[in-house]
C-alpha cells in the first residue's frame, strides 16, 4: 500500500489512495484479531501466547492511532501530547500490576 | 477552484502551534482520557491477580464469539468513521452521511451486544455490579466504555443532523426539524435494538421455529413496526432540499469526532486483550 503521499498531494488521486489505505488497514485489523482468538486455543507455551498478543494489540493499536486517526500525516506536537498521556496511563497501570502482584500483596482472603 | 483542494486539512497558519486549536485540545483530551481508562484497566487486573474465594470465573462467563463480533463490528466502524472524515475533506457531503451512518449503525449493534452480555452476566449467570469484585471492575470498566460508544453514537448522530441545515437557515424552524430529526433517531434506535435482542434471545430459548416467530411478532411486532416506520420517516427527513451550510470547511469538526470515535475503538482493543482474551492464557479455577 502506498501511504507515503504527503499531506499537500493534489486532490482525487489523494483522497483515492487514501480511501484504499483505510480500507487495507481494516482488513488487516480484522485479520489480526482473528489470529488473536485462534491464538488463545493453540496449544502453545503461555509466555509465547502473552508477548504474541501483547504484540498484536500494539500493532492494531498503532495502525489506528498513525493512520485513522492521522497522527503520521499531523504535526509531531500532535504524536506527542497524545503519547504523554499513553506513556502516564500505561506507567499507572504497569506499577499498579506490578506492585500488587508482588507476593507481600497477596490479600489475606485470597490465601489458601 | 475547488474549495476541498484549496484547505490544509492537517495545518491551520492561523494558531501559534500550525494546528487548529480543536483538533489540539481533541488530542489533549484523549490524552486525559488514556490515564483515565488506564486507572480503570489497571484496577481490574489488580483484582484478577488475587481472585478472593467465590469470584465467578471468567471464562465460564465470557461468550468470546460474542465479544469478538463486537471487537470486528467497533473496528468496522473505524473503518466508516475514517472514510466519513476522508469525505467531508474531499468537499462530498452526500458520501459523508453515508459513511455517519453505517458507523451509527455499527455503533448500536456494538451497544447491542453489550446489553446482550449485560443481560446474561446479571440474569442468566448471576455476576452482578455489586456481588463480587470481579463484576464491580468489569461492569464499572465495560460499563465506562459503552458509555463513551453511546456517547460517541449521539454525537455522530448530532452532526449527521447538523449536515442537513440549510444555507439559508435564519430562524427557529431548521432547529425545530433537527430536534424531530433526533427524536426518530432516538425512536428508531430503541426500538430496533429492543425488537433485535427480543429475537436473539427467543431464538436461543427454542430456536428458530413458527411457533417461536408467531409468538415473538406478537409480542415484539409492534416494536419491530414501529423501528420500520420510524426509518422510513429518517429517509424523508433525509431527503435534499437545495443547498447547506455543510462543506470542506467543517472537516475539523467531523475529524475532532472522528477522533473520539478511534480513541473508544483503541480502547476496545486494549479491553479486549486484557480483560478477554488474557482470561483464557490463565483460566483461573474453580470456584473457590
Amino acid at each position: 500500500m502506498d501511504i507515503s503521499l504527503p499531506a499537500g498531494a493534489p486532490g482525487h488521486a489523494h483522497s483515492q489512495s487514501r480511501y484504499n489505505v483505510y480500507v487495507q488497514i481494516a482488513m488487516t485489523l480484522a485479520i489480526i484479531t482473528g489470529v488473536e482468538i485462534l491464538l488463545i486455543f493453540l496449544p502453545f507455551a503461555k509466555w509465547l501466547v502473552i508477548a504474541a498478543l501483547v504484540a498484536l494489540s500494539t500493532v492494531k493499536f498503532l495502525f489506528v492511532i498513525f493512520f485513522f486517526m492521522h497522527l503520521r500525516w499531523d504535526k509531531l506536537l500532535c504524536t506527542a501530547i497524545f503519547f504523554i498521556g499513553l506513556v502516564l496511563g500505561g506507567g499507572t497501570l504497569w506499577a499498579l500490576v506490578r506492585l500488587f502482584g508482588a507476593i507481600a500483596s497477596v490479600p489475606l482472603s485470597a490465601q489458601p | 477552484m475547488n474549495l476541498a483542494a484549496t484547505i490544509d486539512h492537517h495545518g491551520d497558519p492561523s494558531t501559534a502551534t500550525g494546528i487548529p486549536n480543536k483538533k489540539l485540545l481533541f488530542w489533549a483530551f484523549l490524552a486525559s482520557d488514556c490515564m483515565f481508562f488506564g486507572t480503570l484497566i489497571s484496577t481490574h487486573l489488580v483484582y484478577r491477580l488475587h481472585p478472593p474465594p467465590g469470584n465467578p470465573v471468567p471464562t465460564q462467563i465470557f461468550n468470546i464469539e460474542l465479544t469478538s463480533f463486537s471487537t470486528f463490528i467497533l473496528l468496522m466502524s473505524s473503518l466508516m468513521m475514517a472514510l466519513a472524515v476522508n469525505a467531508i475533506q474531499r468537499g462530498n457531503v452526500r458520501s459523508m452521511r453515508s459513511s455517519l451512518l453505517v458507523t451509527i449503525t455499527f455503533g448500536l449493534i456494538f451497544l447491542g451486544c453489550q446489553v446482550f452480555e449485560f443481560n446474561d452476566f446479571v440474569f442468566e449467570k448471576h455476576v452482578t455490579i455489586t456481588n463480587s469484585i470481579f463484576g464491580s471492575t468489569f461492569f464499572t470498566l465495560t460499563g465506562t466504555h459503552g458509555t463513551h460508544v453511546a456517547v460517541g453514537v449521539l454525537w455522530l448522530t448530532l452532526m449527521y443532523i447538523r449536515s442537513f441545515k440549510p444555507a439559508s437557515a435564519t430562524g427557529g424552524g431548521w432547529v425545530g426539524r433537527a430536534v424531530v430529526h433526533l427524536l426518530f433517531f432516538a425512536v428508531a434506535a430503541v426500538l430496533a435494538m429492543y425488537a433485535t435482542l427480543g429475537f436473539v434471545h427467543a431464538a436461543l430459548a427454542s430456536g428458530v421455529n413458527g411457533t417461536m416467530v408467531a409468538a415473538y411478532l406478537s409480542r415484539y411486532g409492534p416494536a419491530a413496526a414501529g423501528a420500520f416506520l420510524a426509518v422510513w420517516v429518517l429517509r424523508l427527513l433525509g431527503a435534499e432540499h437545495g443547498p447547506v451550510d455543510f462543506s470542506a470547511r467543517n472537516a475539523d469538526d467531523v475529524e475532532s469526532m472522528g477522533l473520539y470515535w478511534h480513541f473508544v475503538d483503541i480502547v476496545w482493543i486494549v479491553i479486549f486483550t486484557a480483560v478477554y482474551l488474557l482470561e483464557y492464557v490463565f483460566p483461573a479455577g474453580p470456584v473457590r
